[in-house]
């Protein structure tokens, strides 16, 4: 997670859909409802956020049907993961400046 | 070149990665029908190698082994512990099957020591009594092992 090229990424950033993704990083997929519970949010806020996510090519959402339920999916693309990697070495990389800056004063 | 925001920012940013991982980890565990079964299971041979003949013993914990091979190799990651969503596989540690198998080994040494203890105090049930015993410590013990496995690895976030 932390070799990734540093790129501070714009969409990902706003705390919404860095806890989204970020959830999703962890999995190799995650229903809708874990999501929407862990984050406290309403279907409709989660599902604009998906949208967004789904229209940069980061998210992929999935319908499978299980013993008879439809059940959504979501997993992290390998550009969304490439983007979210990128983006936390760009976080760890703006820490880290910030301290070499103050231990050299 | 100017970064695209603060280090307040970032270390909070950062700080919600962490959180959100660890509420994954949170969900590293085995299905409770699996300590569940393992416990009957535990019983029932201890049942059988009592009160069957040798060869029977033999054959239901031969059938016992394969089942739980045959089972055990989807959800011994510990990665499909909630029907919700799959871990990622660098997110668990690896070490998992291998704690459980290790665990479930102990669990067969104790076994046959309490059977031994039970039969040299002259119980009458001595193989009975310790799978009994040993499935009450695998209902307890399986459980209590993939917590502490949750708190390792959430110790390990941003470490």
């Amino acid at each position: 997670m932390s070799e990734a090229e540093p790129r501070f990424d714009e969409l990902i950033h706003p705390s919404t859909r860095l806890s989204i993704v970020a959830l999703l990083a962890s999995a190799d997929w995650m229903e809708f409802s874990f999501v929407r519970d862990r984050l406290e949010l309403s279907d409709s806020a989660l599902s604009k956020q998906f949208g967004t996510l789904e229209e940069a090519g980061y998210v992929m959402i999935e319908r499978p049907v299980t013993n008879r339920r439809r059940r959504v999916r979501v997993r992290l693309t390998d550009s969304g993961r490439k983007a979210f990697d990128g983006h936390v070495a760009a976080l760890r990389q703006v820490v880290a400046t910030a301290e070499s800056a103050s231990a050299t004063l | 070149m100017t970064e695209p925001i603060s280090e307040t920012d970032a270390r909070s940013a950062l700080r919600s990665i962490e959180r959100q991982r660890r509420s994954v980890i949170a969900e590293i565990d085995m299905p409770t029908w699996y300590w569940w079964g393992m416990a009957l299971g535990w019983v029932g041979l201890g049942l059988v190698a009592e009160l069957a003949n040798a060869w029977i013993s033999v054959a239901a914990t031969v059938v016992f082994g394969a089942a739980h091979a045959a089972i055990s190799q989807r959800i011994l990651s510990g990665r499909h512990g909630s029907p919700q969503l799959s871990v990622r596989a660098d997110v668990a540690s690896r070490h998992i099957p291998a704690l459980v198998i290790g665990f479930l080994l102990i669990m067969v040494v104790l076994t046959v020591a309490i059977a031994l203890l039970a039969d040299a105090v002259g119980a009458s049930h001595p193989v009975t009594i310790a799978s009994v015993v040993v499935a009450i410590a695998v209902l307890v013990g399986g459980p209590a092992l993939m917590a502490a496995v949750r708190r390792r690895l959430a110790r390990d976030v941003g470490a």
